[in-house]
């Protein structure tokens, strides 16, 4: 064992260099200390071999062909072409170099990049709390749970597909046309695709809850509204307003891409620099972009933990 | 000793019901009378827990009839759904709202006589229900306990909520599916001698699958021993042999097939 190896191992207490040294394959000392600490050795029984049939063997095979024959079709349709990436590196270092150092001039600036900031925090904030109500109703109509009528159970389900499967950047260009250019379209295509995806992870989340209580209670004579007061809401309450601020986290970030297109906001600054070929000021907004999303992020799964049940 | 009275609060008669097939219970009669406490032995399989569900209309008998106080339960008809809810029951894993107060989880066993108005939420309850749920709560001991949520109660604690939310629902008849199964020896002991004295006290017809013999002919006025579904022996508790019990639990490996 060479002396540099040694001195990287001497913070390793020596129990577990031990135990190290053995992986490495160099049985000395070390080995033969442990098997005198636990003398008995253990009784030992042959693992009868496991009974593959042909047919769970073609299975597998037929997946594996499946997934390398999607791959490569794929990688096709991409267009991946990592030979065009090698040769035309020099393109990107240019174009990072001309973003470092970032623009910190306070005024224009950092001062408005901060105003975006907000903006698009009030869009995300807005985009989520005022979806919910639309979440609720479609939720409970779209979940088998609480929700008997097969027919009212697959409409709701299919607006909210339809919601989920619409991007946001089209239902923000369809607002923008009613709205003009602005925040406001910006929270309007939120609502709506929120509402989908919401809705989608509320009724999974109260499919999910143990039917027992509520079989208790209609035992007892409650009403299917009385359930889902009683048995249904109660149980999966934290997970609903987890899934809330999971979104809140979400759509702050979504109403970035959303100001590329016009809603206003940091994303709307960022397209700004970016075609005024000011790739510093670009960065600075970068950067802010990242702060702010670390923090919502870091507020949401603070939030989230404590209502852990 | 099996024949119904007009004075029975629970009679059920020739409950059949098989399962893909597999019959699970085959002629199943009951009698209940008010105050009365019967225990339903058997091996686990024996149908015990069907009879009980179809009993209280969460599984669907291919044959039988289920009254209560004379009432059919199984006609379908509005006045089935109203007797149905003179009937309560507990269960093994308890099925209360963990995360809802003792309390609130009681005053819920009178959600089938109160109006929308009043019960979409916990703070919509009357005064009265809340006054009466408390007492309930007295009654099985936990009236200190009554604003702790239900999940920071021991298993015999949340049980006997249970049975106050069922003394809350005005119950006159009370099914308990294996109640003391998960519960300690102690805990056991106590939950049980509570629904016995309710069963006593406010004249209720309790009908529960138990599984420990001891505890039943401890508490029961009356044993019922169901094998393969069949009735294998009815009688009061001090009149059934310990031979007769044991013949529950023989093991038969042919019915495993």
């Amino acid at each position: 064992m060479s002396e540099a190896n040694r001195g990287v191992r001497e913070a390793v207490p020596p129990q577990e260099a031990h135990v190290s040294e053995a992986n490495l394959g160099v049985p000395p000392q070390a080995a033969r200390m442990s098997a005198l600490v636990d003398e008995r050795t253990p009784e030992r029984m042959p693992v009868p071999r496991k009974r593959r049939g042909p047919r769970a063997i073609g299975m597998a095979a037929g997946i594996t062909a499946v997934l390398v024959a999607l791959h490569v079709a794929a990688w096709r349709g991409a267009e991946m072409d990592l030979g065009m990436l090698a040769e035309g590196w020099h393109g990107m270092v240019r174009f990072v170099s001309e973003a470092i150092p970032p623009d910190l001039t306070w005024d224009p600036v950092v001062k408005d990049g901060l105003d975006a900031c907000l903006v698009t925090l009030w869009i995300g904030l807005l985009g989520t709390t005022l979806s919910i109500p639309f979440t609720i109703v479609l939720c409970v109509l779209g979940t088998r749970a609480t929700n008997g009528n097969a027919a009212v159970y697959q409409v709701a389900r299919g607006i909210m597909s339809f919601l989920r499967a619409v991007p946001d950047v089209v239902f923000a260009l369809v607002f923008v046309t009613a709205v003009g250019l602005g925040p406001f379209a910006g929270v309007l295509a939120l609502i709506c695709n929120n509402t989908g995806v919401m809705g989608k992870l509320w009724s999974e989340a109260m499919e999910e809850v143990d039917d027992g209580p509520a079989q208790a209670l209609r035992i007892a004579g409650a009403g299917r509204t009385q359930l889902i007061a009683h048995a249904v809401l109660p149980a999966c309450l934290p997970q609903l307003v987890g899934l809330v601020l999971y979104r809140l986290d979400v759509n702050v970030r979504s109403s970035l891409v959303l100001g590329l297109v016009g809603a206003g906001g940091i994303g709307f600054l960022i397209n700004q620099s970016i075609q005024e070929f000011r790739f510093d000021q670009m960065l600075t907004y970068i950067l802010m972009v990242l702060v702010l999303v670390v923090i919502v992020d870091l507020l949401s799964s603070f939030v989230r933990r404590r209502l852990a049940p | 000793m099996t024949t119904a009275t007009a004075t029975d609060a629970l009679t059920v008669r020739g409950l059949c019901k098989s399962f893909g097939g597999r019959a699970v219970l085959s002629g199943f009669d009951l009698d209940v009378a008010p105050g009365e406490v019967v225990a339903l032995l058997g091996a686990n399989g024996s149908g015990k827990s069907t009879a009980l569900k179809c009993t209280v209309g969460l599984v669907r008998p291919d044959r039988g009839r289920v009254g209560v106080f004379g009432t059919d339960l199984l006609d379908g008809s509005r006045t089935a759904d109203r007797a149905r809810t003179r009937v309560a029951m507990v269960f093994q894993q308890i099925h209360l709202v963990r995360r809802r107060s003792a309390l609130d989880n009681v005053c819920a066993g009178a959600l089938g006589r109160l109006p929308l108005h009043r019960s979409w939420t916990p703070l919509a309850f009357p005064r009265e229900l809340r006054e009466e749920a408390m007492a309930c709560l007295d009654r099985v001991g936990l009236a200190d306990r009554a604003h702790e949520r239900v999940a920071a109660l021991s298993g015999g604690q949340q049980q006997r909520v249970a049975l106050a939310r069922a003394l809350c629902q005005r119950a006159e008849v009370l099914l308990a599916d294996e109640p003391v199964s998960a519960l300690d020896p102690s805990a056991a002991e106590r939950v049980m001698s509570v629904m016995a004295d309710l069963a006593r006290t406010e004249s209720i017809a309790v009908a529960a699958v138990l599984h420990q013999p001891e505890l039943a002919r401890r508490h029961a006025d009356r044993l019922v021993g169901l094998r393969g579904g069949r009735i294998a022996f009815a009688g009061a508790a001090d009149e059934v042999t310990q031979e007769q019990m044991s013949s529950l639990y023989v093991v038969n490996e042919g019915v495993h097939s």
